[in-house]
């Protein structure tokens, strides 16, 4: 019983803050960095009473008018297809992060608590599994709107998921040969000193996973699936009102998951650099444990959302940065660039774990 | 279709990456000076922001001297228009919006325009007649805000043109500048 509220908890909490904080905040965000970055003001028009808040009423704003809008279907679509594929997208991005954790094991009212939902041994296969049925959502929506503009953003999709998928395989497995396992909490357990992140040991891989992990996403830029200026939408054109918000929550929260996946793999989890939870706990020892445990409990959950956050900002800044890649550029990048070099970063990795030894 | 625009990028180049950076280091300058140049404007209004774009309907921009908004016509100190009523902006106008009835006067000037009118939906703010008015008269002033939905209101008379000297000031000043080697 006492495990069962325990896991609602956690996942309540990463639910909520998924869809509660960062989906409906994300969009805000995404509006008034771009913004920034190009020197202008951005969304500051929706206010309650005069009062704009930085546009901070723009996503309730949006919920609203999402809401409002009528639900179409065209004519000689497959009604059944064309209503799951925005779900089809949605759930993936929120199951991955069933098995990321977002702290380490704490000792609370001697119970040791895991900050993770399902604590696999397969936890990064587990993400690959999951990540790969997006490419379905996408791939049906395209399908099933009956529209040519659709089908080719689908099209792009699919091959492109599926060639950066290969890739991205790949330079992980850099990753677990040098902690030696597959299960996302040890691999963050591993990182407790500064020197032993992910990004020191793996500086290629870091690279090479964030860009595969954002053509995975379809942003730009490797947005050709939606490519506003050639395909209109791309493969979600044909849809309106929640749907078409659902596909967009789908991009957010994924921007969410790949944050939360480099933080986990490459920078340490949620270790402070320099500062060992030990060293914490130690100064706290004035406390009795529980209380220090929740402290430290507490420090290590902020600092993991802090750093999910900066990897956030920077690939928005990423996003508004860089223009798109031509389809034929990204096709090369995948196959010819990303996966010798991530083959090679693991024939580089395997020697150096044999020399080491 | 792949177009060869011959362009030699060095190695450095070629390898993109640290182009990415040098890319995103230019972005997020900008985005960090505004965020940071948000916050006086946020806490103090008078305060001027770093980013050019204004808040349009409620902050305003100042126009330069050079700006030709709608003419006007300019009243002197002793509270008449300048206009003697000569007709050459009617003549010059290149969209024959203008209208001027002639009247005598006991003034000094001794002829005055009893109606003058500018039909704004046809004026094309070439500024024209602000060039060839002998009196500096008729001048562009810098307001812009003139759309209605309405034909018939764009259609300005006379007491609707009037605009008071000191409120000129900078433009009258302007084109005594760039018109005086032919007029004075
Ligand atoms: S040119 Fe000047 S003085 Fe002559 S009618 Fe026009 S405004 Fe009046
Ligand atoms: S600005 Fe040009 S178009 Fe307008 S009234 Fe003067 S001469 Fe005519």
């Amino acid at each position: 019983m006492e495990d069962f509220l325990i896991t609602t908890a956690k996942v309540l909490f990463i639910f909520g803050l998924n869809m509660g904080v960062f989906a409906p905040l994300l969009t805000w965000v995404e509006r008034k960095q771009s913004a920034l970055m190009q020197d202008r003001i951005g969304a500051n028009r929706a206010d309650i009473l005069g009062f704009s808040m930085i546009g901070l009423f723009h996503p309730i704003a949006d919920a609203i008018k999402m809401l409002a809008k009528e639900d179409f279907i065209p004519e000689g679509a497959n009604k059944i297809m064309h209503t799951l594929s925005p779900i089809i997208c949605v759930v993936p991005a929120l199951l991955t992060f069933a098995v990321i954790p977002f702290g380490g094991e704490y000792v609370i009212g001697g119970k040791h608590i895991k900050l993770v939902i399902a604590d696999l041994d397969v936890g990064l296969i587990f993400i690959f599994a999951i990540s790969s049925l997006a490419t379905y959502g996408t791939v049906i929506a395209g399908w099933s709107s009956n529209n040519n503009w659709s089908l080719l953003g689908s099209l792009r999709a699919s091959a492109q998921m599926i060639s950066y998928e290969v890739a991205m395989g790949f330079t992980l497995v850099g990753v677990f040969m040098v902690y030696g396992s597959l299960q996302l909490t040890q691999i963050g357990a591993a990182q407790e000193s500064f020197f032993r992140w992910g990004i020191f040991l793996q500086p290629l891989g870091f690279f090479m996973f964030l860009a595969c992990a954002i053509a995975e996403n379809k942003r730009a830029p490797f947005d050709v699936a939606e490519g506003e200026s050639e395909i209109i939408a791309g493969y979600f054109l044909e849809y309106s009102g929640l749907k078409f918000g659902m596909f967009y929550m789908a991009e957010f929260l994924e921007i969410v998951t790949i944050s939360a996946m480099v933080t986990t793999l490459f920078f340490g989890a949620w270790h402070i650099p320099f500062i060992s939870s030990a060293l914490i706990l130690s100064m706290l020892s004035f406390l009795n444990e529980t209380l220090a445990n929740i402290i430290l409990m507490l420090i290590h959950i902020s600092v993991f959302w802090v750093k999910v956050i900066f990897f956030i900002w920077f690939q928005m800044t990423i996003r508004w940065t860089l223009p798109r890649f031509r389809y034929d550029q990204i096709m090369k990048l995948g196959w010819k660039i990303l996966l010798p070099l991530s083959l090679a970063n693991i024939l580089v990795t395997g020697i150096v774990i044999l020399i080491l030894q | 279709m792949i177009v060869n625009r011959n362009i030699t990028m060095t190695w450095w180049e070629r390898i993109y990456l640290p182009e990415i950076f040098r890319g995103i280091s230019v972005t997020s300058n900008h985005f960090f000076r505004n965020l940071i140049g948000f916050i006086p404007a946020l806490l103090n209004k008078d305060k001027k922001r770093k980013i050019f774009t204004l808040y349009y309907p409620d902050e305003k921009v100042e126009f330069p001297p050079a700006y030709r908004g709608r003419p006007v016509l300019v009243v002197d100190e002793n509270g008449t228009e300048r206009c003697v009523a000569c007709g050459l902006c009617e003549i010059v106008c290149p969209a024959k919006c203008i209208e001027i009835q002639p009247d005598e006067t006991e003034l000094e000037k001794e002829r005055y325009p009893k109606s003058f009118s500018i039909n704004m939906a046809r004026c094309i703010f070439c500024g024209f007649c602000e060039e060839v008015c002998p009196k500096e008269a008729i001048v562009m002033s810098d307001e812009c805000e003139i759309a209605d939905l309405d034909r018939n209101k764009m259609f300005y008379k006379k007491d609707q043109l009037l605009i008071s000297k000191n409120k000129l000031q900078k433009r009258l000043n302007y084109i005594k500048e760039i018109y005086g080697k032919w007029n004075y």
